[in-house]
This record gives structure tokens, C-alpha cells and sequence, in this order.
């Protein structure tokens, strides 16, 4: 192969080094207005009054924009997986995060923009915020969100993923030893260098061309489309090269906004975010709590699993029940574990709504499911890699739900990496394969959870 | 106020509080600085102001009469790349490029005032420069390449130390 | 008053493509009469280099030079659908639906090619942008010539058009959990072994060394998979030592604002890291490739945290694994405090931490047994 496997130079090297790529920021429209945000002061609140009247007679001023200018005020990004809406585009009738956006100003110059958004008179009743997710369930715990505290809309209106695999119970009776553990990773950034940006540009024939920093120009024309209310044509997004994104440009966090104001104005709006509000106000990674007990062997097989999550979603739904169900099927890790009982919620608080970011769903399960493998073989004195290497993948088991493993490569992963430490396995260890479990590596116990790589 | 840009004098307009981000930016087009931070935390709006690197969004432009700014713009051109953009394009030290710009300006001036390739060196004087993508090892080889003088083929890239690949395995 | 020093090592999967599919990409591909290869793919390049990678897999499912490539996928007018770069998808799923569409205009060129020649297209392969026949070099017509003879000799624009769309997988039965169909395009997997320092005085847990190993079925660029393996290596280390949006989760007081009070990894974090690559070729990948960016900082926390436990001995499993938390753990130690509760059979870590002790009963974790 000649192009397939060769290091070849990136398509936008040169580009690159000599600062002609073009991100959004770096298009220059004649006439484009500045935008700034007014947003929420405070984490929890109910509006009581939202008066405009000061920032659109300012001078300078072309556009002001509030809930009422939506056409479709609140639309489910997920909607075509079943996840209903549940966030306005701007806030109406209370403020559920800090930095919420209330209402957005398009002005001559940045001064300006920001003297208008501070003119904005707002009244509110603040309320108390929910913080602690481990809370969000309890009778005194204050109600933040139309559904509750937690997303109620699973398959058949569950207001959990489940996962239930052969008999917990059974395996937690013959269990050897029970390890129990709690594993909290944190909300992080993106931090992109490029903060989140749009410029839009009404053009004569109607149309509205969008420069965009967004990760997915078709999934982001398709938002803009349906909060606007017009087909796909009605829209042009350009962008495809981003100041990276990690997931934190799917959200279309500006495009919806920048297109209403460039209609309300008629002339062309830019919106670049400063980086506090990069920081203090874009969405995050979500923060996640997951109880482990395991149910193993003295001789380090995991016989079951138990296992609760709660996802902290932030103020809104956005993606969480979709990472959440990509975290429980794959909560078991790189391993075979025959018996699990999972639950996990989608539970909200009055923080920025978090959002997908790198691993998205499975980067939790995987601190969580690994640092705890850790601990089992610590807690059993056996050795962490043979652990590993005796609960690996092999083609024929199965998932968590039942998809069969046609092609794991745990065990070559974790030889490559004892190679690598200077480990020495032993030697039935090292002879260890991909290929279906047999013998002393299928007892009785992973004889049921097989499947039949063909038929996938 | 006058300002010499990539060895173009201008008479700049704006008001003499305004950052020289802002004047390059916005005032006389030159986009490679970025607005990454704007609070000098990040490194990616760096120029080099006679010949120091410094970064721009700090610097009010009435502070500036009568300096020479380059940008990366006056660093090469696609036809004659400069030593540290020539490094940077071979080792693939550039993944989205929003911070290039100002890393290469740092890596020129490290490079002119006599900069081994020593990693801590390297890592002394380009550590205030944010990357999110690359994870740093490609910039710093190429920094350090570019130290060494080594010579830069463009129509193939690097592999980092430390790399195997061991192929297929059963 | 030291430093010591402590290896931890972790496993993991993930899944390529979004979870339960349904996520499609498309591309189309026309030929310029001198040969030349246009591309319009919807699919965004956040740094990842997926501008590239898609223009190698035109290249070689065509057979010419990668020189030879424009690739277009600045705007929805006149690309088609991409879902989007995230779900470890750009290579994989976006990839496809490239090669799709080259392996269109790979037929249609060697049809051409075919009648110019008169020998079967069956007959007929391309290489570095000439068509040749088979085991008889000498027969041969280059793809610029077989571009301009479609365009003034046949009336023909040279295209091809691709989709890639893996059928969504429906949980069919939400109790359990199952799905109707592989809710995934492919599984990669990697693992990490990471050797920390941690200062027993101020609680510093410095990352010194990753030695990393990725299965990425096919590394169709080497360089760009490195670049996302050192990339991803040091988001882990962010993830597992230094970020915060709340220092003080579940409180919302004292986020960093700027650089400097959120701990972005800087230069100086950077711990030597080596990597080995598996090439296991996926079944139906592009050239058995398989996603590579998002796992990328999947490994290193609980390496990490496993490196602590051995330099230490204490568990941190509240991530980022801060100098405040080590001391505390540490403290807790001393004071006889820091193990598991030891009940039966059961070993019992972290119960300050779990809804039982903090939820008046609104939610329970309830262990069998």
C-alpha cells in the first residue's frame, strides 16, 4: 500500500505553520456586530421580570433577543433517540445554572454590547439550588427540574438504565470475598485553545450563512433548522476546521442565537466567547459517582457485579441518558463477569448542563471498573496483571447486554504491557490468547454468558 | 503611532490602550495571533516584539511606537518555510493550529538565542504555552530539531521516540 | 519527609461509532479532466487530522497520489450528511463512506480505462495514477487520459458517492438491557502502565512515565495516531491529577476562570511516555482500521490511581488525585482510620462517599449477601 500506512504530511500542515488557516474568528465580514451575553447571576431562580427596553434604545444597539424572538423555544437535540426536549434556547420562566444565557445583544462594537447587557434589567427570586446528586433523590431535596430530579424518559418510561445479567444473587452467596468501592471523577473542561465562536451572515437571497466552530456541521444545521422552524436549505454552515473540540462543540451552544440576531438586525453578528465564559459558563465533562461491589474468588474470578451510577447531567438532559447508556454497556470494562445487576440515573442539579467530552460515558466506567480491578487484587494478594489476564474478553463472551466479542484484544494489550514493565508472567500467562475460553479459563460459572461469534 | 509589522510600516488608528492583538487582529488583518485567552495565560496571541517574544493581548499598542512586530506571517512563506515551521510541519507538531502560531514565534526566538535541544530547556522556555491537542511531545522534538539544525524532509512525518509497533498479534 | 515512588496499570475498551448506530456519513467524489480528485466529505476536522486520513483512503482506494486529492468539507451546501467527529467515528465511519465512494470512481475509471484499451476492466488495475493491465505493463493508459477521454470523448462525469450507516440498535427488552443488533461499529482497546512520585509531605503526585498500548486495527496515518495517543495520554493526566471545574464538588464556589486557576497540563507536566501499537485489523473498517482518539485519555486515571496505592498506600478515588486529598488519605491512615471495613466477607472502601451515608434515603446502594 502506498498511502494506507504511510506517515504522510498532514492535508493543512503547511497551512498551519504559516497562520493561514482560517478559523471563524479569522473571517471578516464588513459590518459585523458584536454580541454579549446577559446571563444568570445565580444558580437557581425564578424570573420575576426581564426588561429589555434599556439595552435595545441604547445607541448603537441593533438587535436584542430574548426568549420570545424562538420560533421553537425548547428542541431535543436527541430527539431522533428519544430523548424529549427540555432546555430553552434562553431562559424563561426561571434560571437553572450560573451563566445561563438570559438574553443577547448585538452591537457595534464589544463596549457597547456589554454596557447594553448590563442595562438589562432582571428580577428574580432567588430559590435553593440542588448540588449533591446523592441527595436529588430524597423527599426534602428541592424539586429543579420539570421531570424531577432525575431523567424519567428510558425505554418504556423507566426512570433508569438497567442492566440485568444471570443471578447477582447468586453469585454474591458464593463469592469468596465481596469488594466494595465508591469512584467520583470530576466535571472537567474541553479547554480547546479556540473558544466557542460564530459569525452569521444574513445573505440577500434570505438565506443565512452560519461559520461555525462546531465538531458537526449537519447535526448543528439540523438544531439551528428546527429552533428556527426552516428547511435545511434556508441555512448554510461553513466551518469544518475547529480550534479543537473534544466534544465540547456538539453542544451548538451559538449558532441558534447568532442566526436570530443576524435575522432581528439584518446585519451580520459575531460571537466569540471570552475565556472566563469558556471556563465559568460552556459545558463540562460530567461528574459521575459509581458504587462497585464485586462478588469474587479467592482465586481471582469476578463472579458478579453489582453496580449503581448517578450521573450528574448539570441543569438540562442534552446527551447524559446517551452516555449513560453507553456507560452501562460497557460497565463490566475489558472482563467477562457472568452476573450483574446495574442501575444508573440521569440525575440533574443547578450546574452548567455537562455534555460529551473524549470517552464520553465510558471514560468514568473505566476509572472506576479499573482502579477497583486494582484494589481487588491488592484486597486477594494476587498479582493485577494475571487478574486481568484471567477475566479478559475472548471471542465468544458476552457484554453486559448480551453483544457478543468477536475480536477482544485485552489480552494481547495487557502481555504487551507486562513486556514492556519488565513483568514476568507467568508462563501459562503468556501464552494467553484472544481465542474462546476453554479449560481451566471457561469454569462453570462463564459457561452460560457464551455466545456464538458467528451469528454476529 | 507607527508600528513595523512583518517589515511593513503602518500608522496604526486605534487607541493607544488597545491591545496589539486587537490592532493585528482586527485593525490591520493579520489573524495568525489568536485570541485564545486573552488574559496572557495561553500563549497563542505570542509576537515577537524586536525580536522577544511577547504576548500581545498584554501589550497596549501606545507602549509600542516605533517597534518591529513579526508575526508568523514574517517568519516564511508555503515556497520558503523558516527553520522552526519546516521542524514543526516534519514532526507534526500541529493538530487543530490554533496555538501554532504562537509557539512557532516562541520556538523562533529560542532557536535564534542559541536554545539546545535539551527537553527542559525546551520545556523552561515554551512552558507557558497552552496545547490541548498534541499533548507537547511533537512540539518539543521539533523545537529540539530545530535547535539541532537538523535538515526537514516535507513529504513525510516523524514517529515519536518511543514508539514500537508490534503488528498483529493472535 | 520523601518521595516515593509507585507503578499502577489499567485495561480498558471503548466502543467506535456512536452507541447504537444509526449515525451515518456520506461522501461524494468527482474526477477534474486532468485526473485530478475532488472530495466533498461533511465530516469536521477538530484537529484530529481527519482532512487526512480520509484523503490517504481516497488515494489508495483509487490508486493515485495523495498529491492528487482536494478534499472539501468547509460547508453543508455541498457536502453531504457527517453526524459528527466525536464517537471516535471521523476514521472509521466517516472513513468508510469515503472509500465507498472512491471504489465507485475506481470502477468507473477502470471501465473507461477498458473501452480505451479494449481489454476487460477485470483485466485492469491502477497504480500511482495509471491504469495498467494486469501481468502486461506495457498496456496502459494514465488516469489523467482516461479523465479527459470521459469528459470529450464519453460525456461522462467520473463520480462516486458512499454512505456508511450501520442500522440502529434498539434496546429491546430496557430490563435487562439487551439490544437487537451490535450496538457498535467496533471495540479498540488499550492499556496503560503509569510510574508516579508522590511526596509523602505535600501530597504532590507527579506523573513520571506512561508505557501505553493501543490495538488500532490499522494505523492508516502512524504519525496522526501518535498524535492522538501523546494527546490523549496527557488529557488522562489532566483528568487524573490536575483538573477541576469544582474543586470543591459538589459545591459550585471557586471555579477557575482562567488559566492559572483551572490546571490545564502545561510542558512541565509532561511525564516520558512510550507507546506500542497493536494492529488487529477491525472486520469492517476501512483497511481493518479501528477508532483511536476518544479512549485516548481513557487509561491513564486509574493507572494512576493504582500508582499512588503503591507509592502510598492510599486509595484516591475521588479524581483530580489532588496534594489534599493524598494528605488526607494519608492523615486518615495514620490515625488508623484509612483501610476498609472489614464485615464477613466483605471489604468495605470509601463509605463517607457513598449515598448511603449522605442520601436520607432517597437512594440506597444495597449489596446481596
Amino acid at each position: 500500500m502506498k498511502a494506507v500506512g504511510a506517515r504522510l504530511p498532514r492535508y493543512d500542515g503547511v497551512e498551519h505553520v504559516t497562520g493561514r488557516t482560517t478559523f471563524v474568528d479569522d473571517v471578516r465580514v464588513p459590518g459585523t456586530l458584536w454580541v454579549k451575553a446577559l446571563r444568570s447571576p445565580v444558580h437557581r431562580a425564578d424570573v420575576k421580570g426581564l426588561d429589555t427596553s434599556p439595552a435595545e434604545s441604547m445607541k448603537g444597539v441593533h438587535a436584542v433577543i430574548t426568549w420570545r424572538d424562538v420560533p421553537l423555544l425548547e428542541y431535543g437535540h436527541l430527539s431522533a433517540l428519544g430523548i424529549p426536549a427540555d432546555e430553552p434556547l434562553l431562559a424563561k420562566d426561571d434560571l437553572r445554572y450560573k451563566g445561563q444565557p438570559i438574553a443577547l445583544v448585538a452591537a457595534e462594537d464589544e463596549e457597547t454590547a456589554q454596557a447594553a447587557v448590563e442595562a438589562i434589567v432582571l428580577d428574580l427570586d432567588e430559590q435553593e439550588p440542588l448540588l449533591d446528586i446523592r441527595r436529588a433523590f430524597d423527599a426534602d431535596a428541592p424539586v429543579i427540574h420539570q421531570w424531577g430530579n432525575w431523567y424519567p424518559h428510558f425505554e418504556a418510561e423507566m426512570d433508569r438504565r438497567q442492566i440485568r445479567k444471570g443471578d447477582v444473587d447468586w453469585a454474591f452467596e458464593h463469592a469468596d470475598t465481596v469488594v466494595q468501592g465508591v469512584y467520583r471523577p470530576a466535571a472537567i473542561e474541553h479547554v480547546p485553545l479556540e473558544t466557542q465562536v460564530c459569525l452569521v451572515v444574513p445573505e440577500a437571497n434570505g438565506r443565512l450563512t452560519i461559520y461555525s466552530c462546531t465538531q458537526a456541521l449537519y447535526f448543528s444545521l439540523g438544531v439551528v433548522a428546527a429552533h428556527l422552524q426552516v428547511p435545511l436549505n434556508k441555512l448554510k454552515l461553513v466551518g469544518g476546521t475547529v480550534g479543537g473540540g473534544f466534544g465540547g462543540k456538539v453542544d451548538t451552544a451559538t449558532e441558534t442565537m447568532c442566526s436570530l440576531l443576524a435575522l432581528k438586525s439584518g446585519r451580520p453578528v459575531k460571537w466569540r466567547w471570552t475565556r472566563e465564559e469558556e471556563f465559568l459558563c460552556s459545558s463540562t465533562r460530567a461528574p459521575w459517582h459509581m458504587e462497585i461491589a464485586d462478588a469474587v474468588t479467592k482465586d481471582g474470578w469476578i463472579l458478579g457485579r453489582k453496580m449503581l451510577t448517578l450521573h450528574d447531567s448539570g441543569a438540562y438532559a442534552r446527551f447524559s441518558p446517551y452516555g449513560l447508556t453507553k456507560h452501562s454497556f460497557h460497565h463490566t470494562g475489558a472482563y467477562t463477569i457472568p452476573n450483574l445487576s446495574f442501575d444508573g440515573y440521569v440525575v440533574f442539579t443547578n450546574r452548567v448542563p455537562t455534555t460529551a467530552m473524549r470517552g464520553f460515558g465510558v471514560t468514568s466506567v473505566s476509572f472506576a471498573t479499573e482502579t477497583h480491578m486494582s484494589r481487588i487484587a491488592e484486597v486477594l494478594g494476587l498479582d493485577p496483571y494475571e487478574i486481568r489476564l484471567k477475566n479478559a474478553n475472548r471471542i465468544g463472551d458476552t457484554s453486559p447486554n448480551g453483544v457478543v466479542y468477536t475480536d477482544p484484544s485485552t489480552v494481547p494489550t495487557i502481555q504487551a504491557i507486562a513486556d514492556a514493565m519488565g513483568r514476568e508472567l507467568p508462563a501459562d500467562h503468556r501464552t494467553m490468547s484472544r481465542q474462546p475460553r476453554e479449560g481451566s479459563l471457561l469454569p462453570e460459572h462463564l459457561v452460560a454468558q457464551l455466545g456464538n461469534p458467528e451469528e454476529h | 503611532m507607527n508600528l513595523t509589522v512583518n517589515g511593513v510600516e503602518h500608522d496604526v488608528a486605534s487607541a493607544p490602550l488597545t491591545s496589539l492583538l486587537d490592532v493585528l487582529r482586527e485593525e490591520l488583518g493579520i489573524t495568525s495571533p489568536k485570541a485564545g485567552c486573552e488574559q496572557g495565560g495561553c500563549g497563542a496571541c505570542t509576537v515577537l516584539v524586536d525580536g522577544e517574544a511577547r504576548r500581545s493581548c498584554l501589550l497596549p499598542v501606545g507602549a509600542l511606537d516605533g517597534a518591529e512586530v513579526t508575526t508568523v506571517e514574517g517568519l516564511g512563506t508555503p515556497e520558503r518555510l523558516s527553520t522552526v515551521q519546516l521542524a514543526f510541519t516534519h514532526h507534526y507538531a500541529a493538530q487543530c493550529g490554533f496555538c501554532t502560531s504562537g509557539m512557532l514565534l516562541a520556538a523562533h526566538a529560542y532557536v535564534e538565542h542559541g536554545g539546545s535541544d535539551d527537553r527542559a530547556e525546551i520545556t523552561e522556555a515554551l512552558g507557558g504555552h497552552v496545547c490541548r491537542c498534541t499533548g507537547y511531545v511533537k512540539i518539543i522534538e521539533a523545537v529540539a530539531a530545530a535547535a539541532r539544525g537538523d535538515s526537514f524532509d516535507l513529504e513525510t512525518t516523524a514517529a515519536s521516540p518511543g514508539m514500537t509497533n508490534i503488528g498483529g498479534v493472535r | 519527609m520523601a518521595k516515593h515512588t509507585g507503578r499502577g496499570f489499567a485495561a480498558i475498551e471503548y466502543p467506535t461509532g456512536m452507541n447504537q448506530n444509526g449515525d451515518p456519513s456520506q461522501a461524494w467524489i468527482k474526477v477534474k479532466p486532468d485526473g485530478r480528485v475532488d472530495v466533498f466529505a461533511g465530516t469536521s476536522d477538530i484537529g484530529n487530522g481527519s482532512k487526512t486520513i480520509q484523503s490517504q483512503i481516497v488515494a489508495e482506494t483509487i490508486g493515485v497520489p495523495y498529491e492528487w486529492i482536494t478534499y472539501d468539507n468547509s460547508n453543508t451546501d455541498s457536502s453531504p450528511v457527517c453526524t459528527g467527529t466525536f464517537a471516535s467515528r471521523a476514521t472509521f465511519v466517516a472513513g468508510k463512506a469515503v472509500e465507498k465512494a472512491a471504489l465507485e470512481v475506481r470502477g468507473r475509471i477502470l471501465d473507461i480505462a477498458g473501452k480505451e484499451l479494449e481489454i476487460d476492466p477485470g483485466d485492469l488495475e491502477i497504480v500511482d495514477g495509471e491504469v495498467v493491465a494486469k501481468g502486461a505493463p506495457q498496456k496502459k493508459i494514465s488516469v489523467p487520459d482516461v479523465a479527459a477521454a470521459a469528459t470529450w470523448g464519453h460525456g461522462e462525469l467520473i463520480t462516486g458517492t458512499g454512505a456508511q450507516l450501520k442500522p440502529y440498535a434498539a434496546i429491546v427488552d430496557p430490563e435487562s438491557g439487551r439490544v437487537d443488533l451490535p450496538p457498535h461499529s467496533a471495540i479498540s482497546y488499550a492499556a496503560c502502565a503509569a510510574e508516579v512520585e508522590v511526596d509523602d509531605e505535600t501530597g504532590e503526585v507527579r506523573v513520571t512515565r506512561l508505557v501505553q498500548c493501543y490495538d488500532v486495527g490499522k494505523a492508516i496515518n502512524p504519525t496522526l495516531v501518535e498524535g492522538q495517543i501523546e494527546g490523549g495520554a496527557v488529557q488522562g493526566l489532566g483528568l487524573g491529577v490536575l483538573e477541576s471545574c469544582y474543586p470543591f464538588y459538589p459545591s459550585v464556589e471557586h471555579r477557575g476562570g482562567e488559566f492559572g486557576t483551572y490546571l490545564a497540563p502545561g510542558m512541565e507536566d509532561l511525564p516520558s511516555i512510550e507507546t506500542i501499537i497493536i494492529e488487529n485489523p477491525s472486520t469492517d473498517g476501512p483497511y481493518g482500521a479501528k477508532g483511536i482518539g476518544e479512549m485516548a485519555n481513557n487509561s491513564q486515571p486509574p493507572a494512576i490511581a493504582a500508582a499512588v496505592f503503591d507509592a502510598v498506600g492510599v486509595w484516591v478515588t475521588e479524581l483530580p488525585i489532588t496534594p489534599e486529598r493524598v494528605l488526607r488519605a494519608l492523615e486518615a491512615r495514620e490515625g488508623g482510620d484509612g483501610g476498609p471495613r472489614r464485615d464477613g466477607k466483605k471489604v468495605v472502601f470509601d463509605e463517607e462517599l457513598s449515598v448511603n451515608a449522605v442520601s436520607s434515603g432517597g437512594v440506597r446502594f444495597e449489596v446481596p449477601a
